[in-house]
């Protein structure tokens, strides 16, 4: 069937999120959505301070220059989703493998925590459970059935929201139509209040993110690795007035 | 065999057809089966239908692991976004904006995300309580609530005098504002002062002061950010907590790559590099309490230049008579150049629009500078043009147009001199955090010692609910009734509804049901002018105005249909967008004042200007109590979970101190020690501290935090144009400890990178 062509491991989807630094203001909108969607355990100040934070995605920022011409500027991160992932190869169990739509993905209940993936990643992006996660009660009840808790001693890291991918290509499947562009959004891009982020498939030229990749403005980050980044960037601009 | 022959054949009911359809037919067998025909035919009226009951029973509106989704309205700050709610088995998972409302389409800030935390948070109050162990014990009895009603509603009827009720409340929703003003107009007391901590720093009743004088409404304006070329922002962190975060956000993010061509200029005048200004193009340290001298010194320049394409400046020239251009140039720290450049750039773009924000509110001469701002509009003729100003859309009917005003810190300070007088007996608290928000030197602690009753209605035991005699938990947003016109609003008429998106997790009861169940335990006139049965029938027939509407983007042919879609798409809008054009009065044909800013403090002995601003991430601290904001990093200086003084390098360094850190800050009103963080971004005679944190009460997740309130250096003192608080009038000296405090913070100050990676 036609639509089953959709989801066999065979198609051409690389999923990719653009992110305009233009657009980027720092909000933290994402960080806390991602949060919520994804079952991120609190470490509380002393851990945060040891750098034991969870983050999947995080705002950098950088000063330029000193006062008063000082600038600051933003760049969200998060896993790059790499072509050619220096984390997968480290990996003594295969817990992080590569999939057919060019997520980098986890296993979580593969996973030994030997912490070598986070070691290899070249962005920072992977993080580690240093302890069993902490929901006081009632706060179990935020928590998203679509996503497995994790439990200390395992490397998680941002999936593009890989439960709302599936469910997207799950419902366009059972109606049987064609998965729109624009219909997968994850949670950092559903709300990122100046539509600074955009998801996408690179494989289909028509693709708003495809559109976007094209941009004269569009770089990745650490290209120079050969890592093959999934997260294409937009250069935040000057203006010349 | 025909086509009927071989339906009938294929039929499962074949063999009976054939059985009871003889050859021959005997009047007998017609009857017999004609009696038959009528048993199988007439079913539906006559035959019961009987459900299996299962042992366990699921609330009946859910299916299984089945999402469903409700619209409501985020009551995070007071801008009135729309939200969805993704429920999944009677439980709240997921917060997102409403794709559908005119406001935000679809976005929603961090603060909006960490919403379920209110609702799961588990420091909430589980039942109406008394403190048994006196005010301040924190020994909390549980109340049957009728009993709770009871005791308030004898409480007010054994009132000496109706004036001796009072009532302080944050930006709630509509409804309860309107209630209780009924209940105590019938009273015959004072209606409810509406004063909080983020309106004060946003500037929210001078802002509608300022569109009393310049537009003749007090509806606040809306500026078009998104249809602008130059935005000159003067101390509106309007990417932040400012107004309406969300929606001005969308509007930046398609002034930047929106289509238009270029991707603008937005210049930010502000003594603090803000997250905001760190996405401006310029960011320019004026002077505190100078914002107003460079836009007087802006329109100076563009009516004697006559520059950009408006044609004559010269019914404008009288605003700009007594100003001089070098001395607004020394007296703000802004070079001349920078002032000519801005303005050619400001007049010559086809679309420009100048903001006046709420640190300049929060200034003595607060009023005097954002009639300059706004004047500015006027010079370029941008008001009421795409681009420009224009006002928000007040509700579409005469009851929804009753918005809650906010009033000025002075009325706040004339009920604290009555509670301090022993002019009130009765003090309900809903929505604020008094206690918290107020300047300590206000004396309110003293106040409220001196009130023999006090009543909270707050979801958490915050630092005001710890000095109430009984709390009334009200319950948390996503499980309550409500309306709200957005102030400011969308490019339509807009009007937001709230409704439960899940049942009430504890034995809470909403703050209008308690209006009106006290209303209609007193009798009388209170019971004649609140009549309705519970919140929902007071919200449904408010709402049912709008039915029949010809604006709107929906109709239904009924009430009930009209009041069902209204839950549905969480409220209404105008299905076209319709903006509101302000008209000029006569403020804009007289001299625009020009006053200096007064400060507290003698600067010989306290050298700095404090900055208290609000934070992106707890705004004015009601966000303290929700972990997920918490461990968010503070987008300028990375830190969580702290609180932290913002030192130029050069300040730094001519005090001994770095990052880390410990200062004490002294004010003539109060003192705090907080660690410090060295900040590029700030004039070196500034002080800048984030509100939000130093909770003695307000949960675990508040209370975890080692840091300070900055409101305790805060002087009292207003803006004698406005009667508004002026937060940023007040002036510190530092003095190093050598003590140290390590902040958490995202960003690696050595360069070494996180330990997990190390």
């Amino acid at each position: 069937m036609a639509t089953d062509a959709n989801l066999s491991v065979e198609n051409d989807r690389r999923w990719v999120l653009v992110v305009d630094l233009d657009r980027c203001t720092g909000c933290q909108a994402c960080v806390v959505a991602c949060h919520a969607e994804n079952n991120i355990p609190v470490v509380g100040e002393k851990q945060a301070a040891y750098g034991r934070w969870m983050h999947w995605i995080i705002i950098q920022r950088y000063w330029e220059g000193e006062y008063p011409n000082v600038k600051a500027r933003f760049m969200p991160v998060m896993c790059q989703q790499c072509t050619e992932a220096p984390c997968e190869p480290v990996c003594p169990v295969f817990a992080t493998y590569h999939n057919a739509e060019g997520l980098n993905a986890q296993i979580y209940n593969r996973c030994i925590g030997t912490r070598f993936c986070g070691s290899a990643c070249p962005y920072k992006a992977r993080i580690y459970n240093w302890f069993q996660p902490e929901f006081p009660e009632p706060l179990t009840e935020q928590l998203n059935p679509d996503v497995t808790v994790r439990t200390r001693g395992i490397m998680e890291k941002c999936t593009f929201c890989v439960q709302r991918i599936r469910r997207a290509e799950i419902d366009s499947q059972a109606e049987g139509r064609i998965l729109a562009d624009g219909e997968i959004q994850p949670a950092c891009v559903q709300t990122c209040p100046t539509s600074a982020l955009v998801f996408g498939d690179l494989g289909d030229p028509d693709s708003r993110a495809s559109q976007l990749a094209r941009s004269h403005r569009s770089f990745r980050l650490l290209l120079e690795l050969g890592t093959g980044p999934g997260v294409i960037y937009l250069k935040g601009g000057e203006t010349n007035v | 065999m025909n086509r009927d022959e071989d339906t009938l054949n294929n039929n499962p009911l074949h063999s009976t057809f054939k059985e009871t359809m003889p050859k021959t037919l005997t009047r007998r067998e017609f009857l017999k089966i004609a009696a038959g025909a009528t048993a199988a035919s007439g079913l539906a009226p006559a035959v019961r239908s009987i459900v299996i009951e299962p042992f366990v029973q699921p609330p009946e509106e859910v299916l299984p692991g089945q999402a469903t989704w409700y619209a409501s309205t985020c009551r995070q700050c007071p801008a009135g976004c729309g939200i969805i709610v993704r429920t999944i088995n009677g439980r709240a998972k997921k917060i997102e904006g409403n794709p559908l409302h005119p406001l935000n389409r679809g976005k929603l800030c961090a603060r909006g995300q960490a919403g379920l935390q209110v609702l799961y948070n588990p420091d909430r109050l589980k039942n109406a309580v008394r403190q048994s162990g006196g005010r301040g014990s924190r020994q909390f009895e549980p109340l049957y609530w009728p009993e709770a009603l009871d005791l308030l509603s004898d409480k007010i009827a054994a009132l000496s005098n109706a004036e001796r009720i009072a009532f302080l409340g944050g930006l709630m929703p509509s409804h309860i504002y309107r209630l209780a003003t009924r209940l105590f107009e019938t009273l015959g007391a004072a209606p409810p002062v509406i004063y909080d901590l983020q309106s004060a720093l946003e500037g929210r009743s001078a802002a509608s002061q300022l569109s009393q004088a310049f537009f003749g409404a007090p509806d606040l304006p809306v500026y078009d950010i998104s249809q602008s070329d130059v935005v000159l922002s003067f101390g509106a962190n309007l990417l932040e907590t400012w107004m309406s975060p969300v929606a001005q956000s969308a509007a930046y993010g398609a002034m930047r790559q929106g289509g238009m061509g270029s991707r603008g200029l937005f210049v930010q005048f502000e003594p603090r590099l803000s997250a905001t200004a760190a996405s401006a193009d310029e960011w320019i340290p004026v002077r505190p309490g100078a914002e107003g001298f460079v836009a007087l010194a802006i329109g100076r320049i563009i009516v004697e230049e006559r520059l950009g394409h408006v044609g004559s400046h010269r019914t404008q020239a009288v605003l700009y008579q007594n100003v001089d251009v070098r001395e607004m140039a020394a007296a703000s720290d802004v070079p001349i150049e920078t002032l000519h450049r801005l303005a050619r750039a400001f007049a010559d773009a086809d679309r420009a629009v100048a903001i006046p924000g709420g640190y300049l509110a929060g200034q003595r001469n607060g009023f005097s500078s954002m009639l300059a701002v706004q004047a500015l509009n006027l010079v370029v003729a941008q008001v009421g043009r795409e681009g420009g100003v224009f006002l928000s859309n007040p509700g579409p009917t005469a009851a929804l147009r009753q918005n809650l005003p906010v009033n000025a810190f002075d009325e706040v300070i004339d009920l604290i001199v009555r509670m301090k007088a022993g002019e009130i007996d009765l003090l309900l608290v809903h929505g604020a955090n008094p206690m918290y928000e107020l300047p300590a030197a206000a004396g309110f602690a003293e106040a409220i010692a001196r009130v023999p009753f006090v009543v909270s209605f707050s979801p958490f035991v915050d630092e005001t609910a710890v000095w109430a005699d009984l709390i009334l938990p009200d319950h948390t947003y996503l499980e309550s009734w409500g309306y709200q016109v957005p102030s400011p609003g969308a490019d339509r008429p807009v009007v937001s509804s709230q409704q439960p998106v899940v049942r009430p997790l504890y034995d809470t009861l909403a703050a209008a049901d308690v209006l009106l169940g006290l209303a209609a335990r007193l009798g009388g006139k209170p019971a004649e002018a609140l009549p309705w049965e519970d919140e929902a029938s007071y919200l449904e027939e408010t709402v049912g105005e709008l039915h029949g509407s010809s604006l709107g983007a929906y109709d239904a042919r009924t009430p009930s249909g009209f009041w069902a879609l209204w839950r549905q798409y969480g409220g209404w809008w105008s299905e076209k967008k319709i903006r509101r054009e302000p008209e000029l009065t006569e403020v804009v044909q007289t001299p625009l004042p020009i006053s200096d800013p007064q400060f507290e403090g003698d600067p010989e002995d306290y050298p700095f200007h404090l900055y208290p601003y609000s934070s992106i991430i707890l705004s004015d601290g009601r966000g303290a109590n929700l972990p997920w904001l918490q461990e968010a990093p503070d987008p300028m200086t990375t830190v969580q979970w702290g609180m932290w003084v913002e030192l130029n390098p050069k300040t730094a360094s001519a005090l001994g101190v770095s990052d880390n850190d410990i200062v004490q800050v002294e004010s003539p009103y109060g003192m705090l020690e907080a660690p410090v963080v060295i900040y590029p971004g700030i004039r070196p005679d500034v002080v800048a501290i984030p509100v939000g944190q130093g909770h003695q009460d307000y949960g675990r997740f508040a209370q975890a935090v080692n840091g300070s309130n900055p409101l305790v250096l805060v002087a009292p003192v207003t803006d004698p144009g406005t009667g508004a608080l002026a937060w940023g009038a007040t002036r510190v000296r530092l003095k190093p400890t050598g003590r140290k405090q390590i902040l958490a913070r995202l960003e690696s100050l050595d360069g070494n990178g996180r330990e997990s990676l190390g």
